[in-house]
């Protein structure tokens, strides 16, 4: 009797999970209806696309030709100089990005005030849109009347076309994305710092710990899942990098600031190859889907070991 | 710890932190500056620094001539309109995905993977569909579309969180007959509001600023900010002061929003990967 009364509120529970079930399919179906339609879609889409030769501008019926496109991808030097350029900008959130991001984060890390707002106002970049910032470096980049160029001839030194001039026009993008992005670096490698356990630091500091000893044997082994997460955050947005191209040189001059994704819209968008721009959008994906599975991984463990204290 | 004296140490961060807000901000600067110079001090050697006068009228030209006016309502129906659908599914999304485990492992890594598609790839299809529905250049086009990019984000950062609060009181209102609903209504929901604010405005800063889906999806009915800045940018008589001012007007609402909301800017930025 008393168990059979005893056990009742702890069925009641567990009915309701059964329950539960079907209250979160309820819950979570519009979505996944909206996600179904807006990327299962074009991505079938985009799959069957892939194997048919589909020109726009070619009145011929769109026909079956198997892996044609994907092996026109590897034949095409244009293909692989898009990957080269989209190597440089990963190569930018490698060795510029980070160190610095890493650095500055160091640096706001002995303030013992304003942190926040300094934060802020260096991640006004990171905020505003790329059409804004694009604009801000059209007018410094300007060969006549930009400020560059002009504190350059005080100091009679050459002034470059900058995003016009071939050899120029790759660093000068890979400049303003460090520019936009490396704050967004600053902010996570921060707060991961600040959820690192005083502790630690204090009892490396008494164990006589210089700075850069600090940083080489405390900061950099213990952060090391933050800095996966930030790493390949951002290796994965540099994958998809578009716009900053477009604002400022549109992939030129020539095609020499065309990364894949750019060179992707041109086949698509620019010569209407439909085929040939799915195959390298499937591409892509693949790759992306390789890394953020990478990603999810590391954030898991970020999540149950660094943050949650 | 010993209290240390001002040092070298210190002095180099101040130069070190000093460098580096100057590198970062001297843009943002320079675009001010030009948003309020006369259009005779737009292109001149040396470039003025210090404007003669406040010259306001390149703001009025840039709403009213340019169509910085339409860019703006343009600009806000479609933000808030998308941040607002965002939450709307991806709240219960999110309860569902880290409460009741829908789908396992699996379908939140699905969901997640939408969000690093790279926007190229869904590109071709996706102009095809809305062409196909008549939606072309319109706003719900742009809201949906910026939808399926908030949506994924909302819930990945907001199923972390819902898994992290602890399930006692929920739990307990349903043994006192509180439906499931109300579970999740009157007691996660308010739980969760700053993590929510968070998201939103990482919705909102996001749709306010998207270029890609602008420039492939509209053309001159829907004109966001982001998307009629390039165009004039375009020609050889470049309105520079005009243009400032309305790469200004652009800039202004998600700057002054990262202000306010602070706090939640960096949680949010931060990707609910790192708790504050």
């Amino acid at each position: 009797m008393t168990s059979a009364i005893l056990a009742a509120p702890a069925l009641r529970p567990r009915r309701h999970a059964n329950a539960g079930r079907w209250f979160g399919w309820w819950m979570i179906a519009p979505s996944l209806a909206m996600l179904a339609a807006n990327s299962i879609f074009p991505l079938v889409y985009a799959l069957s696309v892939a194997f048919q030769s589909y020109q726009i501008l070619i009145p011929v019926p769109h026909r079956f030709i198997g892996l044609r496109n994907f092996e026109k991808i590897f034949s095409d030097g244009l293909f692989w100089s898009s990957l080269g350029v989209t190597a440089w900008f990963i190569t930018g959130v490698l060795l510029l990005q980070f160190p610095i991001g890493f650095g500055i984060a160091v640096l706001l890390q002995r303030l013992r005030r304003h942190q926040d707002l300094l934060v802020t106002l260096l991640l006004i970049p990171t905020i505003i849109s790329t059409s804004v910032a694009g604009f801000q470096w059209v007018q410094l980049f300007n060969y006549q009347f930009g400020p560059i160029n002009y504190l350059l001839g005080l100091l009679h030194l050459p002034q470059p076309t900058w995003t016009a001039d071939p050899s120029l026009a790759l660093p000068c993008l890979i400049f303003v994305d460090f520019w936009q992005w490396t704050p967004f670096m600053t902010l996570l490698l921060f707060a991961g710092l600040r959820s690192l356990p005083g502790s630690v630091i204090d009892a490396a500091r008494i164990d006589g710990s210089t700075g850069w000893q600090l940083v080489w044997r405390v900061y950099l082994p213990l952060l090391r899942p933050v800095i996966g997460v930030a790493v390949i955050l951002r290796v994965l947005m540099t994958f998809k990098l578009f716009d900053v191209i477009y604002v400022l040189t549109a992939g030129g001059p020539g095609t020499i600031t065309e990364n894949l994704a750019f060179f992707t819209y041109v086949q698509g968008f620019r010569y209407f190859d439909m085929g040939y721009a799915a195959a390298l959008s499937i591409l892509q994906l693949i790759v992306v889907t390789i890394l953020a599975k990478l990603l999810i991984r590391l954030t898991r463990r970020t999540l149950t070991g660094v943050a949650k204290e | 710890m010993k209290r240390r004296g001002f040092g070298l140490y210190d002095l180099l961060t101040y130069a070190a932190l000093g460098l580096a807000l100057f590198v970062f901000l001297a843009p943002v600067l320079w675009m001010l500056i030009t948003a309020v110079k006369p259009p005779e001090e737009w292109l001149t050697t040396p470039p003025i620094l210090v404007p003669s006068e406040l010259h306001w009228a390149n703001f009025t030209d840039a709403l009213f001539t340019w169509g910085g006016d339409k860019g703006l309502e343009d600009s806000l129906i479609v933000a808030s309109l998308s941040t607002l659908l965002s939450l709307l599914l991806g709240v219960p999304a999110a309860y569902a995905l880290g409460r009741f485990k829908i789908g396992g492992e699996n379908l939140s890594f699905t969901v997640l993977s939408i969000l690093f598609m790279p926007p190229v790839a869904v590109a071709i299809p996706m102009y095809l569909f809305w062409s196909e529905m008549g939606l072309l250049d319109s706003y719900p086009a742009l809201i949906l579309q910026y939808t399926v990019f908030n949506l994924p984000f909302i819930s990945w950062v907001l199923k972390s969180f819902f898994e992290d609060i602890p399930r006692d009181m929920e739990e307990s209102a349903l043994v006192n007959g509180a439906t499931r609903w109300r579970a999740f209504w009157q007691i996660a929901v308010p739980l969760a509001r700053p993590a929510m604010l968070a998201v939103a405005l990482l919705a909102f800063i996001f749709s306010w600023n998207e270029f890609f889906f602008a420039l492939i999806l509209t053309r001159a009915d829907v004109t966001t900010l982001p998307f009629i800045l390039p165009v004039l940018m375009e020609g050889h008589n470049i309105l520079w002061g005009d243009i400032a001012a309305i790469a200004t007007l652009g800039a202004l609402p998600v700057v002054i929003l990262a202000f306010v909301l602070q706090k939640y800017l960096v949680r949010g930025l931060s990707f609910g990967t790192l708790h504050e």
